[in-house]
Parts: structure tokens; C-alpha cells; sequence
């Protein structure tokens, strides 16, 4: 029997999604491409709707701002991409951190060899960007900024909303991956300050192959398409919209709405419990920053202790040593690694992530395997 | 193809490595990530106890436990001759940790040099 807390990867789906999944897929009215216009078509186009105001009415943004997608990595994509293209005759300057998803960093890489320059601003310790670094790498040529609301690993929060203003005030794109915060943290997207929002459904208990890019109505605030093929979305992304997949979206946003608080409320509890378990070990220390996280992510150090060994010692417990995308190449997080952990630091560190389902009963026994695991493996090491 | 990186031999000998702990004369090997301390006992030009400690990946935990094992009632010239070609078959250790089995050979040559020359 797994003990599931990997929530940072993806989420469990809530069972309601799950029926109204089933359901949208066998639904006669949700059968035909939303873009024909016949009766059929009609129909889907209105479960689509439904699904955007219900997106909406958990962002507070019209749905007319919301760009399906395959995924927050395709979103991050067309941000990055779409964002820095429109804007290139303006400037080809971008600013970003080393910490942020794999699917920002690897797209400025690319921007990089496209001829733009990326500002990799360093974390302090904490994983917090320094604002005032922030603000003085803002050039005359700078487009866009690009920096993520919860990490993925530490569960780190960034001051999005100076940070925005800092852009605004610039007229500079400020795009936010929010994958790992929106359902789970009040985000208000018309009264902040950011311009480009990428967000997944299976982060936030919906189904897995659907999420969404929101773009703010603003003038020189605009995405161009990074895919070919079709005049849907406005042309901002092409493609059939999977409408089952959609309406479970919209689904999972409209539990989030109402759940939200009691959510949080609960993560913290949960998250108090595990740390309170596993933090008199010696040894052991936080990444992360006390105050300023999302409290469904833990990420736990720990000397004498290697990583692959204690993931493979906590076992049934499913935890991560990095984000999922990097967990089979074995090599240390380069977001720790960010934050100036060394190396034998970061490969000890384990990720814990939990939410909705996660109960008092898992935690205990994480704790438990936690214990034992880091107590058998220190007995196995040679003395220092 | 099965994603699991490890092997049922390398679960067993990760979850309980029955040549875990300490002999009379001792080696150590680093390098790769990894900490390998080997130790044996001998018996008149014989491995009588051998016996391992280590800090590294359960590969590394696996094949220090497999080697004892395999060591252990040896005359001592098999510590120099020891060639970890059939832990990496028995273990399926992926080519991108043969470093840390190296350090072990190494580890395992250098108590053979200590028991030779005490």
C-alpha cells in the first residue's frame, strides 16, 4: 500500500472530476468540435464556456483571457515564446531565475540561442529573489519578466505583486508560473499586477493533458502563437479543444473555489504534524523559507544520509528528491544548488508534498520511515 | 522494460545487508559520491569475516554487501584480484555508476595491501 505524498507532481483527481470526466465523455452534447458551427457544436462550445467561468470566477479573470493548453508547460512556453516574440522589435531582454520550472529555464535557454539575453537572477538562501537585484536588472530593452509564484521544490513563495508592480511600471511583461499555487492560494488575477499566468489542472486535482495560459487585456500585452494549424483561441493557440477535458478543468477550479480555504487551512496542519516529527533528528534542516511558502510542500536536508538510498529506504512512502520532470537523472537540484547548497546537501534533500486526501495516518508513518531510514543509513556510513 | 531501477537481488541486500559492519583491519574508498569501508579478519591467509561499511546509492550498499559475500572464506590474494564485472551483471548496475564500483575495487585492493603488510 503507497503512501502518496508527491502532491507536487501531480495531485490525486478529486473523485467529483473524475465523474464529471466520465460523464463529459460520454456525453452526447459535449461529443462535437466546439469550433463547428452547427447545433452539436453549439452545444460544446457551451460546456466550454461554463468551464472558462468557472476558471474565471476562481482567478477572477474573464474568461476571454483564458488560452487553453496542453498543460502549464506548453503555457510557460507560449508565455515565454509568444511574449518575447510579440515584443521582440521592442527589445529581446528577459529576466528570470535559476529556480524557476524546468519548462521557464529550458525555453530562455532557447531564447538564448534565438539571439535574446537572459538576466539569471541568483536566489539568497532562502530561495527568495532579492527585489532589489530584481529592479536593477531592468533595462531600457527589457520585455519580459518571468518569475513563478510557488517553487515546485521548496515551495518557496515570491512577492508577485511587487514584483509586478516593478514591471508595470515599465510596461514590461510579467509572467508568473502559477502552477503550483493557483487552487491552492487566493490569487486574484484582475487586481494584480501580472500580465501572463500559466496554470495546470493536474496540479489542483483535475485531469492530467489540460491547463491554461491567462492573458491580460492591456495594450503590448499579447502572446504570438507558437503552434500552426487552426484559427482557434483567437489564433493564439490552435488545435481542437478537448472539451471532456476542459469541462473537468472546470470542474476542479469550481471545487477549488469552494474548498480552497478549508485546503489551506488543512495543508498546514498537515504540514505542522510532519515537520514537528521529523525536525529534532540531527542533522536535519529546512530548504526553504519559514514564512514566505506554501505550506503543502516541505523540502527536508538531512547530513549523512544519501538521497537515492533514503528515497529508496522510505519506500512505500512516495516522495521526490527533485521536481518529477529530474528525478531519474539522479543529478542534485539544480534549485538547491541555486539557493548555495552543495552538492552532498542537496542530493539528501526529500521533497513532501500533500493536500486534499492526505491523512493524519500518512504523515504518522512518513514520519516513522523518515526516522527509521535516516537512523539505518547513518548506521550503515562509515564513521566521518 | 520495467522502470525499476533496482533489482530484487539489489532490494534484498539494500533492505537487510547481512555483511554490514566491522572487522579487525579496515580500508576506505571515496570518490564518486560514495564512502566505501571494507574490513576483514583473517584466518592464516584466509578471509575469515569480512565485512563493509558505506555511504552511497543502494548499488553501491549492494554490491559492498555482494562483494563480502563472494570474499568472505577467500584466500587473501582474491582482494587484489576481485573484479567487480560480475557484481555489475548480478546487480544491473546502470553504466553511469561504474565510477562508484571502481572505488570499490579499489577499496577492496587497498586491504589487501594492509593485511599483506600489516
Amino acid at each position: 500500500m503507497t503512501i502518496y505524498l508527491d502532491y507536487a507532481a501531480t495531485t490525486p483527481v478529486d473523485p467529483a472530476v473524475a465523474t464529471t470526466l466520465a460523464d463529459a465523455m460520454a456525453n452526447p452534447a459535449m461529443l462535437a468540435n466546439p469550433s463547428a458551427g452547427h447545433a452539436a457544436g453549439r452545444d460544446s462550445e457551451r460546456h466550454v464556456a461554463h468551464a472558462a467561468d468557472q476558471l474565471g470566477a476562481l482567478l477572477q479573470c474573464a474568461p476571454s483571457q483564458i488560452v487553453w493548453t496542453s498543460g502549464a508547460t506548453e503555457a510557460d512556453n507560449l508565455a515565454l515564446l509568444g511574449g518575447a516574440r510579440y515584443r521582440a522589435r521592442r527589445g529581446r531582454h528577459l529576466v528570470t531565475m535559476p529556480t524557476e520550472h524546468k519548462a521557464v529555464t529550458d525555453t530562455c535557454r532557447q531564447l538564448e540561442r534565438d539571439g535574446y539575453s537572459v538576466t539569471w537572477l541568483t536566489p539568497d538562501a532562502s530561495g527568495r529573489v532579492d527585489l532589489a537585484e530584481l529592479e536593477a536588472s531592468l533595462r531600457e530593452d527589457t520585455q519580459l519578466v518571468s518569475i513563478m509564484h510557488v517553487n515546485n521544490e521548496t515551495g518557496v513563495t515570491q512577492d508577485i505583486e511587487t514584483i509586478g508592480s516593478l514591471c508595470r511600471a515599465r510596461d514590461i511583461l510579467f509572467h508568473v508560473d502559477a502552477a503550483q499555487s493557483v487552487g491552492k492560494l487566493p490569487l486574484d488575477f484582475a487586481d494584480s499586477t501580472i500580465d501572463l499566468l500559466s496554470l495546470s489542472a493536474h496540479k489542483m486535482y483535475g485531469p492530467k493533458g489540460i491547463g491554461a495560459l491567462v492573458v491580460a487585456d492591456r495594450p503590448g500585452c499579447h502572446v504570438e502563437p507558437i503552434l500552426y494549424g487552426g484559427g482557434q483561441q483567437g489564433g493564439r493557440r490552435p488545435g481542437t479543444l478537448p472539451v471532456p477535458l476542459i469541462v473537468a478543468f472546470g470542474k476542479a477550479a469550481q471545487l477549488a473555489t469552494t474548498h480552497m480555504a478549508a485546503d489551506l487551512e488543512r495543508t498546514r496542519e498537515l504540514r505542522d504534524r510532519l515537520w514537528q516529527g521529523i525536525a529534532d533528528l540531527d542533522g536535519v534542516t529546512l530548504n526553504g523559507d519559514a514564512e514566505a511558502h506554501y505550506p503543502g510542500i516541505l523540502n527536508v536536508g538531512v547530513d549523512g544520509v544519501e538521497g537515492e538510498s533514503l528515497l529508496l529506504a522510505l519506500d512505500p512512502v512516495c516522495v521526490a528528491t527533485g521536481s518529477a520532470c529530474n528525478s531519474r537523472d539522479r543529478e542534485p537540484s539544480r534549485v538547491l544548488r541555486s539557493m548555495g547548497r552543495s552538492d552532498t546537501e542537496a542530493q539528501s534533500a526529500i521533497r513532501f508534498s500533500f493536500g486534499r486526501f492526505t491523512r493524519d495516518d500518512d504523515i504518522d508513518e512518513a514520519v516513522a520511515r523518515y526516522r527509521d531510514a535516516v537512523t539505518r543509513l547513518r548506521a550503515l556510513a562509515p564513521a566521518a | 522494460m520495467s522502470r525499476d531501477p533496482y533489482n530484487t537481488e539489489v532490494r534484498q541486500r539494500f533492505a537487510a545487508p547481512a555483511f554490514a559492519g566491522r572487522a579487525d583491519t579496515a580500508s576506505r574508498g571515496r570518490g564518486q559520491g560514495v564512502d566505501i569501508e571494507f574490513s576483514a579478519s583473517c584466518d592464516d591467509q584466509r578471509i575469515a569475516s569480512m565485512r563493509f561499511r558505506a555511504y552511497g546509492c543502494p548499488h553501491t550498499i549492494a554490491a559492498c554487501d555482494l562483494a563480502c559475500e563472494q570474499l568472505e572464506g577467500q584466500p587473501l590474494a582474491a582482494l587484489a584480484s576481485f573484479s567487480s564485472d560480475g557484481l555489475m551483471r548480478t546487480l544491473s548496475v546502470p553504466v553511469e555508476k561504474t565510477g562508484r564500483i571502481l572505488v570499490l575495487e579499489d577499496a577492496l585492493r587497498d586491504l589487501n595491501s594492509r593485511l599483506e603488510s600489516p
